[in-house]
């Protein structure tokens, strides 16, 4: 009998046992300064009204003092490389979308940080799947009419820009369905969708939720959805899955720290996260904007984050958008 | 005509309004046309590297490339014109420039490192550096003044993500 | 036509005293966050945003309005004071403003364009309350070859800004253009001219062009005369209101300046400084003292404020109505909205009547607190310049560097412009003018991506930009302007050599 590999293995069980009793932290402010959630796009977009939804709700419910940084650009990563070199006390958060972290470490050469080693990634708040839209006026209704028709002529497709979700979704698209799209970039989803509603363009990807209005009104028509299942606020439109494409894009929003962050800490500010969008209200703003909400732990977050980056590999490379 | 003026009446503000202003230097004009054929030709080049593309599919390129040419054209026309011109609107004010350079560059490096309070300040002592109806008492007054100005309005007030001190 | 009805009842909406308030704490904030140089209305917005989540979406609209129009009114008495704009539309009032202020008439600058930004913000609302559906159809009609058009008569405009003679004026539109590419190319995704710096992956930002070419340019330029103890910066009270022969001068360029920036805020993207660009540009070309323009004329200051505040007004049609940000603060607008579970589109003005007309009719309680507000400050603006230039250029100094630094918060930024403020400088040495370099680089990038688009969207169809009726029209008028410029310069040339080679050798004197 190894008495030394047993001792050890009590050690190490025991040292578990210590550690998952603290992950029971309780919510509430864990910084006497204001803590910094660092935004990576300008004020008025979807990440930057959550981080403020976020900030005010810790400041109202738990007395934790937030201020939104923002610091837009070069999708994301100006951001990211700023709260990389900030010291890991809980006082700097960057609240971001999977460009930053799954998309830029692929796609640009050289990055100042690495997506894992520099960060915690400490909370997962939410995410919004992008689907396909047609025009109404082109009689199509079914992904499988779509796809005759596209081989047929080429249809132009809007992007919210050069390696955005929708880009890249259009890019899987056309590789799953071997067909060969126009792709128009435009700066955000509102002036594709303003090209679209003009009649210039054919179809456009973008959020799907965040279009149901469109959906209503029968300005546009959802083709498919690019998530796991549909979602329960449009039951009627079918998922990429279902239809025999395994092509599931989601565009995620998560909270994360510099490295080094002490568990204790990281804990504590995952418990008050999730106990600030646990709540109904703010759960009913973040489905307005489009966003499911699940709850995970910090560790199922971080091993996300790692997965995610090998996902989106591929689809980058297939979109060409590589430097 | 060489219209060189030290005329102590000249304010040195550079009227751009009008032509033919007075205190020009009646030559130089051209370096200014040299000066935007360089920059242009900067374009063209990275231009080209990028790519033209063909007309109806534009590449990175075109425009880089096509308004630089368009500007050499016109940066030789700017040359040629400048001849017969009035040159230079005015003596460059070395000084000035080196002053105001100066005190930019020294609001980069002190923000950084010892926060906006003492930036600040040094950005007015700098820029007043050159000065002479100012003591040097009266500079660092001043500065004390437009710092803890800067502090109340931006730091206070508006709530800018900036510090006032930092420690070194 | 209920619109008086819809507009009484707006009115009713915003005469509530939360709604006033809010309008005046947002007209309040948004003209002194303005006067700061640099920091425009969108550090504003952004500081008041946190508020709004407590508010009804009403009144937080109605403050973020305030804010908007506010922060442009008071970016245009920084300029004319001090030659630098606090936001670059201001740079076109700056033109005529700053030169009615050396000589020593600020106050009837500041007094023309605040009865111009009165007169524009009315002229905007009254577009808003009876063109708004009109409106937002002609927004959706227009296709990226129609942009191009209106972008490239803008452009044509810009060129016409110049007060130097027209060939560096065209120089100074396309050197701006030109380095307008530098940064992500927005079709393919490819970095231009960034060499390898980061920070410059989304191009320079309009605030440094504008703080360094106009601000820091300004200063160094000043700074001489200061130094030898020359300067005079005087204010001549007996010469503080416009004569009543200006006052009747503004009523017609603040209607067509007006009439302009309505139409041109109305177009998404296009926003108020094309407004006040190409205002300033007819003008030029129309106003019985176009002689004058350059050495500050009171039409000349009037024509760019009032264009670009009913643009700033009509800037919420597209937004509200089609969900399109024309400018970085309407994003904002639009988040806040969407907080609010109230999704910006067709639906709005029917689902939301009392907080679009309530906003419409804040319009006018907003402008009219903005005039209340300010012409007593006029008072005191006019007072600041009495202020030794010696302590006041190095604040200015330190202003635009708060401005500049505030954006990213990094130092780079400070680099940059200290780099385009020796730049700018070395133009003012050369009699280059930095307005046009300036609309340029704001007209070059949307240019070059609706020509590009354009391209896409026909698959390589150029024949586009004639069949589509707009950009066609557009086109048609541009060509004219052209061969019309073309036309007189090579009369007046015709008329300078048959001049010199006629008999006189005596010259008429110049009677003003």
């Amino acid at each position: 009998m190894n008495y030394k590999a047993q001792f050890t293995g009590a050690v190490m069980a025991v040292a578990a046992a210590m550690t998952s009793t603290a992950v029971l932290a309780e919510p509430g402010a864990w910084s006497d300064e204001p803590v910094r959630i660092v935004v990576t796009f300008p004020p008025g977009g979807t990440s930057d009204l959550v981080a403020r939804l976020l900030a005010q709700q810790l400041d109202t419910g738990f007395g934790q003092k937030a201020v939104v940084d923002n610091r837009p650009g070069a999708a994301g990563t100006v951001a990211a490389d700023y709260v990389a070199q900030q010291p890991a006390d809980g006082t700097t958060l960057i609240l971001s979308n999977n460009a930053p972290f799954t998309i830029s470490p692929t796609r640009f050469k050289s990055l100042p940080y690495d997506p894992i080693e520099d960060f915690t990634h400490v909370a997962y708040i939410g995410a919004s799947a992008p689907g396909l839209f047609v025009q109404p006026s082109s009689g199509i209704t079914t992904l499988e009419a779509y796809v005759a028709q596209v081989k047929e002529t080429p249809m132009t497709y809007g992007s919210s820009g050069v390696g955005s979700i929708s880009h890249i979704l259009g890019e899987a698209v056309d590789a799953a369905l071997s067909v060969e799209s126009i792709h128009v970039p435009y700066q955000g989803s509102a002036p594709a969708i303003q090209d679209f509603r003009a009649g210039a363009l054919d179809s456009f990807y973008d959020m799907v939720v965040q279009n149901s209005d469109m959906i209503e009104d029968g300005e546009a028509v959802a083709l498919a959805i690019a998530s796991p299942e549909r979602n329960p606020q449009l039951p009627d439109v079918p998922t990429f899955r279902e239809q025999g494409y395994d092509i599931v894009i989601e565009n995620w929003v998560g909270l994360s720290a510099p490295a080094g962050l002490d568990p204790a800490l990281r804990e504590k500010i995952h418990e008050t996260v999730l106990a600030v969008f646990a709540k109904p209200e703010v759960q009913e703003k973040l489905t307005d904007l489009g966003i499911t909400h699940v709850a995970m732990s910090s560790e199922d977050y971080e091993a996300l984050v790692s997965e995610l980056i090998g996902v989106w590999a591929p689809l980058i490379e297939a979109a060409g958008i590589k430097e | 005509m060489n219209q060189h003026s030290n005329d102590p009446e000249d304010n040195g503000q550079a009227e751009l309004a009008i032509e033919s202003p007075a205190g020009a230097l009646g030559w130089g004009g051209e370096i200014g046309g040299v000066l935007l054929l360089v920059l242009s030709i900067i374009f063209m080049v990275g231009g080209w590297q990028l790519g033209l593309g063909v007309p109806t599919r534009l590449g990175t390129g075109a425009f880089p490339f096509a308004t630089g040419a368009v500007l050499a054209v016109l940066a030789l026309a700017i040359v040629i014109a400048e001849r017969k011109g009035d040159g230079l609107a005015e003596t460059p004010d070395w000084i000035g420039l080196l002053a105001i350079s100066a005190s930019l560059a020294v609001f980069a490096i002190v923000v950084d490192r010892l926060g906006l309070v003492p930036g600040v300040f040094a950005t007015v002592v700098v820029a007043s550096l050159p000065d002479r109806n100012l003591s040097l008492r009266g500079k660092a007054l001043l500065g004390i003044i437009v710092a803890l100005g800067c502090w109340g309005v931006f730091i206070e007030l508006l709530n800018l993500p900036i510090k006032p001190f930092l420690e070194f | 036509m209920d619109i008086l009805a819809n507009f009484s009842q707006g009115l009713l909406v915003v005469l509530q005293p939360e709604n006033l308030m809010y309008c005046f704490i947002g007209v309040f904030l948004g003209t002194f966050i303005g006067v700061l140089p640099g920091i425009g209305s969108m550090a504003a917005i952004a500081m008041i945003l946190p508020i709004t989540f407590y508010l009804d979406p009403t009144p937080a609209l109605v403050m973020i309005a305030g804010v908007f129009y506010g922060a442009e009114y008071g970016g245009s008495t920084a300029s004319i004071l001090l030659n630098v704009p606090g936001t670059p539309a201001a740079s076109i009032t700056a033109i005529e403003g700053h030169q009615l202020a050396k000589k020593g008439r600020a106050g009837v600058a500041l007094f023309s364009t605040a009865t111009a930004s009165f007169g524009g913000g009315i002229i905007g609302m009254v577009v808003i309350a009876l063109l708004s559906p009109f409106l937002a159809k002609l927004a959706l009609s227009f296709a990226p070859a129609d942009y191009f058009a209106v972008i490239l008569l803008g452009l044509i405009a810009a060129s016409a800004v110049s007060n130097g003679g027209a060939l560096k004026g065209i120089a100074m539109v396309i050197t701006g253009l030109m380095l307008g590419t530098i940064g992500i190319d927005l079709t393919t995704g490819v970095t231009r001219f960034t060499m390898g710096v980061p920070e410059l992956r989304d191009g320079i930002h309009i605030v440094i062009v504008a703080m360094g070419l106009f601000g820091v340019g300004e200063v160094i330029a000043s700074i001489r005369a200061t130094r030898s103890g020359t300067a005079t910066q005087t204010v001549d009270y007996s010469d503080f209101y416009p004569s009543k022969k200006e006052w009747k001068s503004l009523f017609a360029p603040i209607l067509r300046g007006g009439a302009i920036g309505s139409f041109i805020g109305a177009l998404p993207g296009t926003g108020q400084t094309i407004a006040a660009a190409l205002a300033y540009a007819v003008e030029k070309r129309v106003s019985p003292q176009r002689k004058d323009f350059g050495t500050g004329v009171v039409p000349g200051v009037a024509v760019p404020e009032a264009a670009n505040n009913s643009a700033t007004q009509t800037a919420f049609i597209p937004t509200l109505t089609l969900g399109v940000p024309g400018s970085p603060p309407m994003a904002i607008v639009i988040g806040a909205l969407m907080i609010y579970g109230i999704t910006p589109g067709p639906r709005l003005l029917t689902e939301q009547p009392d907080m679009f007309w309530g906003l419409v009719a804040s319009f006018l309680v907003g402008n009219i607190m903005l005039l209340i507000l300010n012409v007593p400050l006029i008072g005191i603006w006019v007072r600041l310049l009495n202020i030794p230039y010696k302590y006041m250029y190095p604040t200015i100094i330190v202003l635009i560097c708060m401005g500049v630094y505030s954006l990213n918060n990094n130092v780079f930024d400070i680099w940059l412009t200290l780099v385009i403020g020796v730049v700018g400088y070395v133009m003012r040495l050369f009699r280059f003018e930095p307005a046009p370099l300036l609309l340029g680089f704001v007209l070059g990038p949307l240019m070059e991506e609706h020509l590009r688009r354009t391209m896409l969207l026909s698959r390589g169809d150029p024949m586009v930009f004639v069949t589509r009726p707009i950009s066609a029209t557009l086109l048609a008028i541009t060509a004219l302007i052209i061969v019309f410029a073309l036309y007189s310069t090579a009369r007046t040339h015709r008329r300078a050599l048959a001049a010199r080679l006629g008999s006189s050798r005596k010259e008429q004197p110049n009677e003003l």
